[in-house]
């Protein structure tokens, strides 16, 4: 049952032109480290500027770029063509159809961003422990950048314009001007993630570690279950009813 | 999703479909207005215009739209928000879409895992050969023509085996063969004591297909029962025809004298004739015609749309 279910999210979201289109986005990122890199750059500005560039343009831009688009296709491209249908006529917990969803969206995402982001790091400067630090930033952003827009597919049809004006404005603007709203910030989260597993030169996050890990756990909780109630009282209309 | 562990009926095949007062209204619009009704093994037609309400009513049977009123239940089961009954019920939507990218035997063989059948592959081809789709079953279904789409989808509503089969116009695409092969494979279920419920806005199809039938207009359940008594009714109901001849004055004069027919209109040209008879209207025509000497250039029935069928029924 959840293998089919995998199966179908998997080949849906890999057979979107523009899912793939976004592992080129990834390979931006690498290749700027590359180029970067091929200026011969002292070791404390290699490691400050790429620092910079995994934070600013791997967390800041690769990573919600590529889970608003993985997120909110992973079931609001089935509940905008009508072919939820097919899902909701079989007699599987709706818990479980969220879940699936958010592993694979979440995985896919991963995998779209974490290697991207490794590679830049290695190549940007020579501390591979801050690649590392901010490769499983993204991982636990993705995780809770997923799960926040799979339940935004689910609570309006226009997820992804909701979801990237969310991006921009709260993620890029609110919170880069205002450090109250930190606390709640996807960016700040995985930026205090990298700190704690990126070592020294992984500069200095807004919000300690374990109040990062645990602002985001109770985001992504909440948005699993708001994903779950709402999926549970999805309603159907037909076209001509 | 609750509902687990909640009986479908102890027979392994007979349910039934119970609509308690039901009504659907999205904000001051009324989709469906207070229906009640029942529906056993065999095959019911659900027969209206299109934007009657049917998808409507379809949906909140099968368990994808809360009743604004009322309650649909399978056997014992409310059918909204109890996705264990999909155990027992098989769905086919009017919508098009299916998943392009899967061949219809994966789609098939998913819908078969979904819904936990022992060796999902051999039931994907059983339910496959039964729709007649062998030989495209390994083609993407993005390709497939509006029929062969509708096929699949049935394929995968009864890859389960369900006891109650709901269809959403099934027969939207198929080609007269495709037709027909459908309709042998419903009566084949019916008659193995399955509950088929199916929509339609052609007379003809329920009426080749239907034990019963179920008449919605304008969200009410204008009539029920057993087709033959209400294609009775729409048969016996006043007609109007136009008539256009080599002299209308003279054919209307001649008409007027005759019994079956109840008043004649000559107006703008056109002359139009009401009856309570159809069949014996239509036998005395020629006979008027050569009576009054005239020859008969056009005859055609002024309210045979299903639309003005269906509003007499409700107007009774």
């Amino acid at each position: 049952m959840t293998a089919a279910l995998v199966s179908i999210t998997l080949r849906a979201l890999l057979n979107r032109r523009r899912t793939l289109l976004l592992a080129l986005l990834g390979a931006l990122l690498v290749l700027v480290a590359v180029l970067y890199r091929l200026g011969n750059p002292t070791a404390a500005e290699s490691l400050d500027v790429t620092r910079r560039l995994l934070a600013n343009f791997g967390i800041g831009v690769l990573l919600p770029l590529v889970a608003v688009i993985v997120g909110t296709s992973a079931l609001g491209s089935e509940l905008d063509d009508g072919t939820i249908v097919y899902l909701l006529a079989k007699p599987v917990a709706r818990w479980r159809i969220v879940l699936v969803k958010l592993v694979v969206a979440w995985l896919v995402t991963c995998v779209l961003v974490a290697p991207a982001i490794l590679l830049a790091g290695v190549i940007g400067q020579d501390d591979p422990q801050l690649a590392m630090g901010y490769a499983v930033a993204s991982i636990v952003g993705a995780l809770e950048y997923t799960a926040i827009f799979i339940a935004l597919s689910l609570v309006t049809s226009r997820a992804l314009i909701i979801g990237l004006a969310y991006v921009v404005v709260w993620e890029g603007v609110v919170a880069g001007l205002f450090s109250g709203t930190r606390a709640v910030s996807v960016r700040q989260h995985a930026l205090a993630v990298a700190e704690s597993f990126g070592g020294a030169g992984a500069g200095d996050a807004e919000l300690a570690f374990g109040f990062a890990v645990a602002v985001s756990a109770v985001v992504t909780l909440g948005a699993i279950v708001l994903a779950v109630r709402r999926l549970e009282t999805v309603e159907l209309r037909g076209e001509t009813s | 999703m609750g509902g687990a562990g909640i009986p479908l009926s102890a027979d392994h095949r007979v349910s039934t479909l119970k609509l308690e007062a039901i009504s659907r209204w999205y904000g001051n619009i009324v989709a469906v207005n207070d229906v009640s009704f029942e529906v056993g093994p065999g095959i019911t037609g659900l027969l209206g215009p299109n934007g009657a309400g049917k998808t409507t009513l379809l949906h909140m049977m099968a368990g994808f739209l809360a009743p604004s009123a009322g309650a649909v239940r399978l056997d014992e089961t409310p059918t909204w928000r109890h996705a264990e009954v999909y155990r027992a019920i098989g769905f086919v939507p009017e919508r098009e879409a299916v998943y392009p990218f899967l061949t219809a035997r994966q789609f098939v063989a998913a819908s078969a895992r979904l819904q936990d059948v022992d060796d999902a592959d051999a039931a994907a081809s059983r339910a496959i050969e039964m729709v007649d789709l062998g030989n495209a079953a390994d083609r993407a279904i993005g390709g497939y023509s509006k029929g062969m789409r509708q096929r699949a989808k049935v394929a995968a509503a009864l890859v389960h085996d369900p006891k109650v089969l709901i269809l959403d116009e099934p027969f939207n695409g198929m080609d007269p063969r495709q037709r027909l092969h459908m309709m042998d494979l419903l009566r084949a279920m019916a008659a193995d004591g399955r509950t088929i419920l199916f929509s339609s806005h052609i007379l003809e199809e329920v009426e080749r297909l239907s034990d019963r039938v179920l008449v919605i207009i304008a969200g009410r359940l204008a009539a029920s029962g057993d087709f033959r008594k209400i294609r009775r009714l729409m048969t016996d109901r006043p007609h109007r025809f136009t008539l256009r001849s080599s002299d209308d004055r003279r054919l209307a004069r001649e008409l007027l004298a005759s019994a079956e027919v109840d008043a004649v209109e000559l107006r703008d040209g056109m002359l139009t004739v009401r009856t309570g008879d159809f069949g014996a209207l239509t036998r005395a025509v020629a006979p008027a015609a050569q009576r009054a000497g005239v020859s008969i250039l056009e005859m055609r029935p002024a309210d045979e749309s299903l639309e003005s069928v269906f509003s007499y029924l409700v107007r009774r």
